[in-house]
């Protein structure tokens, strides 16, 4: 049994706070607690409840703190529940991507929002499962934002994340374990490196997050059609430059992208990906697969007819390849 | 001067030490605050209760020769400062933007004073006396609100953003109740650091309408933080008037619902501000927690700019959302005069003394202003840069 998402990232976050003695973390009902193979973490028990605070029901009080702490150079991770991802955004507008530029270099936020992402999930629907709301973050000069699809990437991204000196939102969805084994020891994925999952000629998919799940599957499919599809996990949504090199040199050689996205159509966080590929590569085809512009149903039927699947995937592959 | 060992250089030109004067007795100043009328108004937390049973003590009294000179001095640097920003600004062609602070400068200086050099400050839009008071250099502020690039931001931020962190400014912010958020989580930071450093949050009497003011007020209060929050209530919301918008007139009495204890107190008296924020400050350090001091004042100009001033007049007149009555009334309680008037009669100062300083100010301003004039502006590809801590941001325009 893998770890689990959310033991590789407490396991990130307990290195660092045994490494750094006044990193702190906030957070309000998930207490930082987690099992795996017979081994607990268990962060308020080990270091105290100043530095693992469970905190009350209030997004601008969990960042809004945590901003105030890293100005002074304790450096904070903020943990908020995945219905108030946007709550805080106010701070992360005007304040977090800002005071840097806004002083001259003097001031920053070296803190990090630990955000949970929702995800189309069936019998939930508006309020609790949404998603694509990176894009609102991404879009804000001065942030960095990391998105890990799995649980290594999610504990390497956040043990750079924690040794960033800018503000970085760190987006969790939640995803079935897989990908490479966790290493105890810590260790870092680069913030703005993506990742090629799968090398091929034909045609480039690029998604992140619950979709590489549907993208996978769809590759399998179309290798079993003939088709050779190279998949790139972005893992990093801002900045975006060094991630657009991986990208751009895929989509150079196959001519093609398609992209794959739970967030809704208008501004999902593919969109952007699409407009820097058509900038820097004249002629390539182009494709972007997203949620409608509309609330998350409850009904299954409604919600999974409406998300895009592996099945979808594979159409718009083939029809970008052949037709 | 900033409380203990807190001379800088540029405060170091005024200072009177060594001029021979009279050191002040404690009786002497008990006499004088009862004459001027020093005092608070406590709210009824379990906390405040105590501390006026217990007839809480007197700090003025305390105060030096040379830091009640300092006071003065930095009063008048915030008054004759502004006071060019508002000359240079109608003159035309001025390079930046400004809420000046004209009217409150006690409140600054009474509370900075009860401050180490160490403890922080979080400002707001309307923090140029903040600086000051905390120490901060007239010619490198005035630089930086004209966007020079030796300015304290280097151009980048101009009057709404200046920033001395090695001052423990934690930055001035433009919006509103953010600077309550801040210090409360740097006051957090410093419990989990173990040092006794103090956070004071400046805020007007808008700040504490949003969600902002109570995040950091429930917290302060749960984890007795040392946090000082001061309520300016200068009496406008921008445009609007505080009474059209509060159902209450005193607003530290919200203190009381987050359990923190509330003060009220004149904050054209820098006396009594000084009072009731070095006791606010003991108790913080200590380990007392927070308390939410209101200082009622008024705002001789306008919200931004300088509508309705003139250069060589003080005020400004004929704005719509109040009378020029109002303003008289309050520019008669001048902070500065009456502080003067007080250190001459108890002969902490001379008048002759006195007038020295405001010549040695008026030099000063002058001299940041010419220095600011002189000052290059930032190269135009600086923009890029501190974005991130390392490299710059792609232009995108080819």
């Amino acid at each position: 049994m893998p770890k689990s998402m959310s033991y590789a990232i407490l396991e990130a976050i307990q290195g660092e706070m045994q490494r750094d003695k006044l990193l702190t973390l906030l957070y309000e009902y998930q207490r930082p607690v987690a099992r795996w193979g017979g081994r607990t973490i268990n962060l308020e028990a080990e270091f105290g409840r100043w530095r693992a605070r469970f905190s009350p029901i209030d997004e601008n009080w969990i960042v809004g703190g945590a901003m105030g702490m890293s100005m002074i150079g304790v450096r904070a991770i903020a943990h908020i529940p995945s219905m108030t991802t946007l709550i805080p955004y106010e701070l992360m507008f005007n304040h977090a991507g800002k005071l840097r530029h806004m002083t001259g270099g003097q001031a920053a936020f070296p803190m990090i929002l630990w955000a949970d992402m929702q995800g189309r999930a069936p019998f939930q629907a508006g309020q609790h499962a949404d998603a694509g709301l990176e894009s609102c973050y991404a879009r804000l000069a001065g942030l960095k934002v990391v998105i890990p699809s799995n649980p290594y990437d999610a504990k390497g991204l956040m043990i750079s994340a924690i040794r960033d000196v800018d503000p970085v939102v760190f987006c969790q969805y939640s995803v079935p374990s897989s990908g490479p084994d966790v290493p105890d020891e810590p260790y870092t994925v680069p913030i703005g490196q993506a990742a090629i999952r799968t090398e091929g000629k034909d045609i480039t998919i690029i998604g992140y997050a619950p979709q590489t799940i549907e993208i996978d599957k769809a590759v399998k499919q179309l290798k079993e059609r003939g088709i050779s599809a190279e998949f790139i996990d972005p893992r990093t949504l801002a900045p975006l430059e060094q991630v657009m090199e991986a990208i751009i040199e895929s989509v150079k050689k196959t001519g093609k992208l398609l992209t794959s996205d739970d967030g809704s159509y208008s501004f999902c966080n593919c969109t952007e990906i699409i407009a820097r590929v058509a900038e820097a590569v004249p002629g390539v085809r182009l494709k972007r697969l997203a949620f409608p512009d509309a609330p998350p149903p409850g009904a299954p039927e409604m919600i999974n007819y409406m998300r895009v699947s592996a099945a979808d995937i594979v159409a718009a592959a083939e029809k970008m390849v052949r037709g | 001067m900033n409380g203990e060992g807190n001379t800088s250089e540029d405060q170091a030109a005024f200072s009177t030490e060594g001029k021979n004067l009279k050191t002040v007795s404690r009786r002497t100043f008990i006499q004088g605050l009862s004459a001027i009328g020093v005092g608070s108004i406590f709210f009824s937390s379990g906390a405040a209760k105590q501390a006026k049973a217990q007839n809480a003590p007197t700090y003025v009294d305390g105060l030096s020769t040379e830091q009640l000179t300092a006071m003065y001095t930095d009063m008048l640097k915030i008054r004759l400062w502004e006071t060019k920003i508002k000359d240079l600004g109608l003159k035309g062609g001025f390079r930046g933007v400004a809420h000046l602070y004209v009217g409150e400068e006690a409140i600054a200086v009474g509370v900075c004073s009860a401050l180490r050099r160490d403890d922080y400050i979080a400002s707001t839009h309307r923090g140029h006396g903040h600086l000051i008071a905390k120490g901060g250099d007239l010619n490198l502020m005035l630089a930086e609100i004209t966007h020079k690039a030796t300015g304290y931001c280097k151009g980048y931020g101009g009057s709404l953003h200046i920033t001395d962190m090695s001052l423990g400014i934690l930055g001035m912010n433009g919006i509103v109740g953010a600077s309550h958020l801040f210090g409360a989580g740097a006051a957090y930071g410093i419990k989990v650091k173990g040092t006794n450093q103090v956070v004071v949050s400046f805020g007007g009497d808008g700040s504490i309408q949003g969600s902002f003011f109570t995040s950091a007020a429930n917290s302060a209060s749960t984890y007795k933080l040392p946090w000082i929050s001061i309520i300016e209530n200068n009496q406008f919301q921008i445009w609007v008037r505080c009474s059209d918008v509060y159902g209450i007139k005193d607003l530290a009495r919200r203190a009381d619902g987050y359990g923190i204890e509330g003060r009220v107190v004149d904050g054209n008296d820098v006396l009594a501000v000084y009072d009731v924020a070095k006791y606010a400050v003991e108790k913080a350090r200590g380990g007392g927690g927070p308390t939410i001091i209101e200082c009622k004042t008024y705002r001789w100009y306008d919200h931004y700019g300088f509508s309705g001033s003139q250069i060589g007049r003080d005020g400004a007149f004929g704005l719509g959302y109040r009378s020029d009555r109002e303003l008289r009334d309050w520019m008669a309680k001048d902070p500065i005069p009456r502080f003067r008037r007080f250190l001459v009669n108890e002969k902490v100062l001379t008048e002759e003394l006195a007038d020295e300083i405001v010549a040695e100010v008026r030099q000063a301003v002058d001299d940041a202003a010419a220095f600011a004039k002189a000052q290059p502006v930032p190269k135009p590809e600086d923009g890029l840069s501190n974005v991130f801590a390392e490299g710059a941001v792609p232009l995108h325009k080819s």
